[in-house]
């Protein structure tokens, strides 16, 4: 019988500890015939499960071009992190995916990027970024804005430094005021703010805005003052999951269904549908 | 040609499905005031008078409350997924409500629109539904507000209607004619849908209701109307559409199934996100969750509202709400 809650089962392949409670995880399947079939597209998600604990759902946060694993990251939070947070290399977990419509990378192309994140908001932009940055002709030039409470709080600071050094690329790290250290380069103040300071052109640019709710509601209202349009403005939402199928019933936001018309949506669509995210 | 069966061989037939092994489930009077569908054990507790609607449906035999999906196997760093889904017996439901078995044709929909979930339509293929067109109506029933009737056929095998001590028998699938063979006739009843005493009158239109639910989406109406909930889900576990679920693993470090299990919008943990933000943060977004699942979400997806005026939510609700109360205010602009 064919099972569309049966998971793949994934031999964790690596794993690196970014702050003192956030993870990734490289993930390769244990099937080959799977492992060459897969392909996802970036901004897709997946629901990843510790057996004996259950399952949860992430963003895949590894770019569809690297072929033969995938990576997705986590906050130590509840019972499925708790135990995936337990989890070494060569442990098996289960994987379930790709659900979601996924960024429209086609769409983009020929246009401006600016990424704007906020703390564990970056696993799901990163996997866009390196897409484009792979992909380098196809887009002008990106911009990143990426801001945590505190310095410890920033995840994937490595590849930060790593983007920045490729051209038509800027990085802009930002944390809260009271976040720094003494040897922090970096700016102070919150996204939207920083944001607007930086000055970017975004009246043509695609901007993809995720983090927590308040991130969000400010940087709006910046990007609409420096002319973008909000069909052009996307975000990828996260309401809870079960299923991740259109079954289970509980990730609709109005009318759509997060699993299958989301998680990606643009504001424009966003201010069609009742605020129920 | 109409087909007649009597009430003396309508549980004969019975009988003989129970001797042969197939699983019957039908309305039965647990004690007084309370009847439920269960499966028969013998055709003598077939209940075929004096009652309304059970207090549950027979959503049971399709989608049980509790179902494994697949076991493992914990092997120190390995895992072995195990196929639990076992034969699927045939089943047959007897003495369903039109409001029951169109509830199974929305389900249908929801459980394969895109991915096909294999543990339902397997349960649905074993499931043949005998419905008997209701003969009454108490004041929580409103099929004719949201498109049915007692004597509607749709989502059921083979329909009875009761006529003069027995009941006329109709086939209206190709399962329900397997079923009966030569006992159901094909033609229907002679009686208008909408103008018996059996028939409830329409209490509201459906889509005012949508329409309210869409254009006052952020009204103080639902927290208003909410503030007597208590949040215990028995408007969602005895609707007959209501079809939302829960997956956890319940077992521990070593062996296990990963389950599913009816879960309920009423819930404040239904929708409660890891970062501890809940979209749906009190009472009366989880009662317009429902509202607007059923009369806007749904219809938008599937083209007919997900409600089919069984009246269960109202009846069983301990404070007197549920759909109806709510549809009345709303939908009778």
């Amino acid at each position: 019988m064919d099972n569309i809650y049966q998971p793949d089962l994934m031999e964790i392949a690596g794993v690196r500890q970014h702050t003192p409670d956030v993870k990734s995880v490289k993930l390769r399947f244990q099937d080959p015939n799977r492992a060459g079939s897969f392909d996802f597209r970036v901004g897709q998600f997946g629901i990843f499960s510790a057996f004996g604990a259950g399952e949860a759902t992430f963003n895949i946060c590894s770019s569809s071009n690297w072929k033969g694993s995938i990576e997705f990251c986590f906050r130590k939070v509840g019972r499925v992190t708790e135990a995936l947070w337990d989890a070494e290399e060569g442990d098996t977990v289960g994987f379930r995916g790709p659900y979601g419509n996924g960024y429209p990378m086609e769409a983009w192309r020929g246009k401006d990027l600016i990424f704007l994140g906020g703390g564990i908001a970056m696993p799901p932009i990163r996997c866009a970024i390196w897409y484009a940055l792979e992909n380098r002709a196809d887009y002008g030039d990106i911009t990143i804005v990426y801001g945590a409470r505190t310095v410890g709080d920033l995840v994937f600071v490595d590849e930060l430094d790593e983007w920045a050094r490729h051209p038509r690329v800027r990085v802009i790290r930002c944390v809260d005021p009271g976040g720094q250290t003494p040897d922090w380069t970096g700016e102070i103040g919150f996204v939207p703010t920083v944001f607007e300071r930086a000055d970017v052109p975004a009246k043509n640019a695609i901007a993809l805005v995720i983090g927590p709710p308040i991130m969000i509601k400010n940087t709006i209202p910046v990007l609409e003052r420096m002319g973008g349009a909000m069909s052009n403005v996307y975000t990828s939402l996260e309401n809870r999951m079960k299923c991740g199928v259109g079954k289970c019933g509980r990730c609709n936001a109005g009318p759509v269904y997060v699993c299958k018309e989301g998680p990606v949506f643009t504001f424009e669509e966003l201010r069609a549908i009742p605020m129920d995210y | 040609m109409s087909a007649r069966i009597s009430r003396e061989d309508l549980r004969k037939l019975v009988a003989e499905w129970l001797a042969a092994g197939k699983k019957v489930f039908g309305p039965v009077r647990v004690k007084a005031g309370l009847e439920l569908y269960a499966p028969l054990d013998s055709a003598e507790a077939l209940l075929l008078d004096g009652w309304i609607r059970p207090a549950n449906s027979i959503k049971e035999l399709v989608f049980p409350r509790h179902e494994a999906l697949y076991g493992y196997r914990i092997l120190k760093n390995r895992v072995e997924l195990v196929d639990l889904a076992a034969e699927i017996p045939e089943q047959i439901a007897i003495g369903a409500h039109p409001c029951d078995a169109a509830a199974l044709a929305a389900l249908d929909k929801v459980f394969n629109w895109d991915y096909r979930d294999e543990f339902y339509n397997r349960r649905r293929a074993a499931t043949t539904v005998i419905t008997m067109a209701c003969a009454a109506h108490d004041d929580q029933c409103f099929c004719t507000s949201v498109g049915l009737g007692p004597e509607a056929e749709r989502g059921s095998d083979a329909l009875l209607h009761e006529r003069d001590g027995g009941y006329e028998v109709r086939a209206i699938s190709e399962k329900g004619r397997i079923l009966l063979g030569g006992l159901a006739g094909e033609t229907a009843c002679p009686t208008a849908q909408t103008s018996g005493a059996n028939t409830p009158p329409r209490r509201f239109d459906s889509a005012q209701v949508a329409a309210f639910a869409k254009e006052h989406f952020e009204d103080p109406y639902w927290a208003e109307r909410a503030l007597a909930c208590l949040g215990c889900g028995a408007c969602t576990f005895t609707c007959p559409a209501c079809h939302c679920f829960d997956m956890v693993d319940e077992g521990n470090g070593r062996e296990g199934v990963r389950a599913r299990n009816w879960d309920a919008c009423q819930f404040p943990m239904f929708t409660l996100h890891a970062s501890g933000h809940n979209p749906r943060a009190n009472q009366g977004a989880r009662q317009r969750q429902r509202i607007y699942h059923k009369f806007v979400m749904y219809p938008d997806k599937f083209g007919e509202v997900l409600c089919t005026g069984c009246g269960n939510c109202s009846r069983n609700c301990p404070v007197g709400l549920g759909v109806l109360p709510a549809a009345t205010e709303i939908g009778n602009g």
